[in-house]
């Protein structure tokens, strides 16, 4: 049917015969209407086609009206389609169609006759002059106009028969065309059904009771490469390539065929299929059709699986939890970082009491949340199943429902326990090596390549130097001299990636003496292992120098203690038999006299040797120190009135400079006095000696917790005062002396915790001797003073 | 002074000394004065002899060599002859050994440091043993 409108009327015609103007059309014989009617009705029945069946019902109703012209306009929505009859007397212009078609419309319930003449459009009508139209509306049984029968009369008026004979054509033509559209609708739909079935994507196929495939869709068939109708009447089994439900069945989609609805999943090596099952009663009583609807869940499933992977594999815990305290899923990670033994365990949990330390924890926790939906990097110590803390640092996304309430916590939780503990090690590590650093009796610092000071510890601070002349300076700068080459080159050597131990270089300290110093340099580097700072170590070692001297001199005289105690036991027994047999001999009256006076000599000589072998005696013994409060004063004192007279009468002054609050030593105070004397008897002979007016000083004074005394004469002074304490080391005349008193002076001393040593004046002739013992400690002398009173 | 000692037949001083010029000198100085002396080499041969024989007392040197020294002698003599325990006399070349120094301060015995003059030697030896 072709498609016309008011503005552009298309009509459809027939090829009409032309013939000539005013011919009268279809004489009709009377009394043929009701066989005409009957052959319409039958005509209706059997025609399929609409165009044809109206062409001829048009001209039906021109031959049984004797019309020159008929024609059925046909409404379709705002279109109207115009049909004539196959053989009329006339034949209209398009206009005269066009004109028509708007009467048409235009025409009321009931027949309308209207003269051709009336209309200027239709004068050119090739009619008689007197020629009319008639219009009989065509109405559906819900009275919906459906179009009009047209009918060009010679000016003849309608008698009751006619007007009878065309209501009847209007009801025959609008039953013909209600069925007609029925049957197109019907076909429409039809049609369009099948288009809808075929535009679904998923794979949808039917079969009846044998297995056989009685319709798939396009897309079925396209993903096997044949046309839909190709399939139709195979076997269910020619789908098994698609997938397979894996039974027994001849269908590879069902599964169970006495479920009226089924849905499970197939799969096939590449892809996933949702298979929704019907099976409804077929067209026979006998028949069942099946129908499987393949849905491809391949990508959701790989979407699920992957979401699954990476929820399960994550290195991070997720999990979904509700607010009052469950877990609706985790991963293995949630289950692994809590300690629980599997993800249904935990989901059992009850997260406030099992996995907070603190319920209070768990209530502020919600609370944040409630406030602000989301929390970013929210720190939370929980608990392990095992009880051991867990430090977590988490992401959590509140869900709300409609009323705004919070219907489900999602979160991502990371382990940071070991980044906490890692941190607080780190923390305690920096803190060590800082208390190292500002604890050490070392001096630390640290040059930068150029061999500048760039960092110092509180050692060389507390040592005096100030921080603004050690940072940024040259250290060689404070190196002697004579030492800087050999330094700067053990500098050279670190910067090169070697280690320098034990420097002994001479430095200066802060206060401008110089000092031994012992340094090690150590080369640092940084990422790329390349040498960028050098860390020097420095220790002040001038007093250590000096102790060790002063071990290696003690170690000394105890050898030479034994050694000596070794040689006098030998000595005593030849000396025991001269001696004796001296005096034997002198007992004898006949030995002349001149012979008795060799033997006085032997004897003198031989009380000598025994004096000299009675000191190396007690220089060698290990007599223990009688401990007693000593009060050095009044030891001295004694001491100086031994020798007084002497003192005086040889016109050598005696100065006492004490410090009259000397606290007590703890000793014995007859050694002591054995030391002072052998000091005085010493100084007294290196003024005589040196032959001007004597004078000796003796000065008391405390030290720290040693009291020093210091014995200063201004005598010939001591050619070798290293080695002044040396047994039979004397500066005396031959016989004066048995060279061994300041060697038990010195073990006296030693003996005592205390030192004695001995120098040249800096200014003027003669020695200092300084013998230092220490004081007696408060707890000391208290026992001392118990025990005394007792 | 024991009675006992000058009523009997004198009996001789047990000299132990390792020293022979010692032991000499130490014999020619007592017989001189009129005691018997009988020599002993050695710390061992001086108990030896203290076993068999019957002495007015012990003069015996402290530092000897061998297994039996001085000390060991007058240990010996506290125990096995008390009635010798307050005749013995020490020499010694060495008074300040501290070991010397505690067994004379303990048992008081009296001795006598080397080298020294023969008035000193007899003045202990009558002391301690009487006159001969």
């Amino acid at each position: 049917m072709s498609q016309s409108n008011m503005s552009r009327t298309t009509a459809k015609t027939s090829p009409a015969r032309p013939r000539p103007r005013g011919v009268k059309a279809f004489p009709r014989p009377a009394g043929q209407d009701a066989s005409e009617l009957m052959e319409l009705a039958v005509d209706a029945a059997q025609s399929r086609h609409l165009p044809e069946f109206l062409e001829r019902f048009a001209s039906r109703a021109a031959r049984m009206l004797d019309a020159a012209w008929g024609g059925v306009a046909v409404f379709r929505g705002r279109e109207t389609d115009l049909y004539q009859a196959n053989r009329a007397g006339i034949t209209l212009e398009i206009a005269h169609l066009s004109t028509l078609i708007r009467l048409a419309r235009e025409s009321r319930r009931e027949i309308e006759v209207v003269p051709t003449a009336s209309e200027t459009a239709l004068s050119e009508v090739p009619a008689s002059e007197s020629s009319s139209i008639s219009f009989v509306p065509i109405i559906a049984s819900d009275h919906e106009p459906l179009g009009s029968l047209c009918l060009i009369r010679n000016n003849k008026a309608l008698n009751d028969v006619e007007r009878r004979v065309l209501q009847a054509l209007a009801s025959h033509a609008a039953l013909s065309l209600e069925n007609f559209r029925r049957f197109s609708q019907l076909e429409r739909s039809k049609r369009q059904w099948v288009e809808d079935i075929d535009a679904i994507s998923d794979y949808i196929v039917v079969h009846d009771r044998t297995w056989r495939i009685v319709r798939t869709n396009r897309s079925l068939a396209s993903h096997l490469g044949v046309p839909p109708v190709a399939l139709v009447g195979e076997a269910m089994s020619s789908l098994r390539q698609i997938a397979e439900a894996g039974t027994e069945l001849p269908c590879p989609f069902c599964r169970d065929t006495q479920q009226s609805r089924e849905e499970y999943v197939v799969t096939s090596p590449e892809r996933i299929y949702l298979v929704s099952t019907s099976r409804t009663p077929g067209l026979s009583d006998d028949d069942t059709r099946t129908i499987h609807v393949l849905k491809d869940i391949t990508d959701r499933r790989e979407a699920e699986r992957r979401y699954r992977e990476l929820f399960d594999s994550i290195q991070e815990g997720l999990f979904f939890a509700t607010p009052d305290g469950r877990f609706l899923d985790v991963n293995d990670a949630m289950v692994r970082m809590l300690g629980y033994g599997s993800r249904e365990e935990l989901l059992r949990a009850d997260v406030g009491p099992h996995l907070y330390p603190m319920p209070t924890a768990r209530e502020s926790f919600l609370r944040a949340l409630a406030k602000r939906g989301v929390l970013r990097n929210y720190e939370e110590t929980l608990r392990r199943k095992d009880g051991t803390l867990l430090h977590t640092l988490q992401n959590i996304t509140a869900v709300r429902d409609a009323t705004g309430k919070i219907a489900q916590i999602r979160g991502l939780m990371l382990d940071v326990t070991e980044q906490k503990m890692f941190q607080s090690q780190l923390q305690r590590e920096r803190d060590f090596n800082q208390k190292i650093l500002n604890t050490t009796q070392s001096m630390i610092l640290v040059l930068d390549t150029a061999g500048l000071i760039s960092y110092a510890n509180r050692r060389c601070f507390e040592s005096g130097y100030r921080e603004d002349e050690l940072i940024g300076h040259h250290l060689v700068d404070w190196v002697e001299p004579s030492h800087r080459e050999s330094f700067e080159a053990a500098l050279e050597t670190t910067a090169q990636g070697h280690q320098v131990e034990n420097l002994e270089p001479r430095v200066r300290r802060s206060d401008g003496s110089m000092g031994h110093f012992s340094i090690s340099l150590s080369p640092m580097r940084d990422e790329q292992n390349v040498v960028n700072s050098v860390v020097v170590v420095m220790t002040d070692i001038t007093d250590a120098t000096m102790l060790q001297a002063k071990l290696a001199h003690s170690e000394k005289m105890a050898t030479i203690g034994r050694l000596v105690s070794g040689v006098a036991h030998e000595v005593n027994n030849p000396l025991a038999a001269i001696l004796g047999f001296t005096d034997l001999l002198l007992e004898n009256p006949a030995i002349p006299d001149n012979a008795r006076e060799d033997l006085q000599i032997i004897l003198h000589e031989t009380q000598r040797t025994k004096d000299i072998v009675q000191d190396l005696l007690s220089f060698a013994r290990q007599r223990p120190v009688q401990r007693e409060l000593v009060q050095v004063n009044a030891v001295l004192r004694q001491t100086i009135k031994l020798r007084s007279y002497d003192f005086a009468s040889h016109g050598v002054e005696v100065t006492e400079d004490f410090d009259e609050n000397l606290a007590p030593a703890l000793g014995d105070a007859q050694q002591l006095q054995q030391v002072f004397l052998n000091i005085l008897n010493n100084a007294y002979d290196a003024v005589q000696e040196a032959g001007q007016r004597g004078s000796i000083t003796i000065r008391t004074q405390r030290e720290g917790d040693q009291i020093e005394v210091a014995v200063t004469d201004n005598g010939t002074g001591v050619s070798d005062p290293e080695r002044i304490f040396d047994p039979f080391f004397t500066t005396k005349q031959a016989a004066k002396g048995t060279g061994l008193g300041l060697s038990i002076c010195y073990g006296i001393v030693r003996a005592h915790g205390g030192e004695i040593v001995c120098g040249n004046n800096e200014n003027g002739p003669g020695c200092t001797f300084r013998v230092r013992i220490p004081v007696a400690s408060e707890t000391a002398a208290a026992s001392i003073a118990k025990e005394a009173g007792r | 002074m024991s009675v006992h000692a000058r009523a009997a037949v004198p009996a001789p001083i047990l000299l132990i000394e390792d020293e022979p010029s010692v032991t000499a000198f130490l014999r020619a100085a007592l017989e001189r004065r009129g005691y018997s002396v009988e020599g002993a080499a050695s710390g061992a041969e001086g108990l030896e002899r203290l076993n068999n024989g019957h002495y007015t007392g012990v003069i015996s040197d402290i530092r000897m060599p061998g297994s039996v020294n001085g000390a060991e002698v007058h240990a010996w003599i506290q125990r096995n002859k008390p009635e010798l325990s307050a005749r013995i006399i020490l020499i010694s070349g060495d008074t300040a050994n501290s070991d010397t120094q505690a067994l004379l301060a303990q048992s008081g015995t009296p001795c006598i440091e080397k080298p020294f003059r023969v008035q000193q030697l007899l003045t202990v030896v009558e002391r301690t043993f009487g006159k001969p």
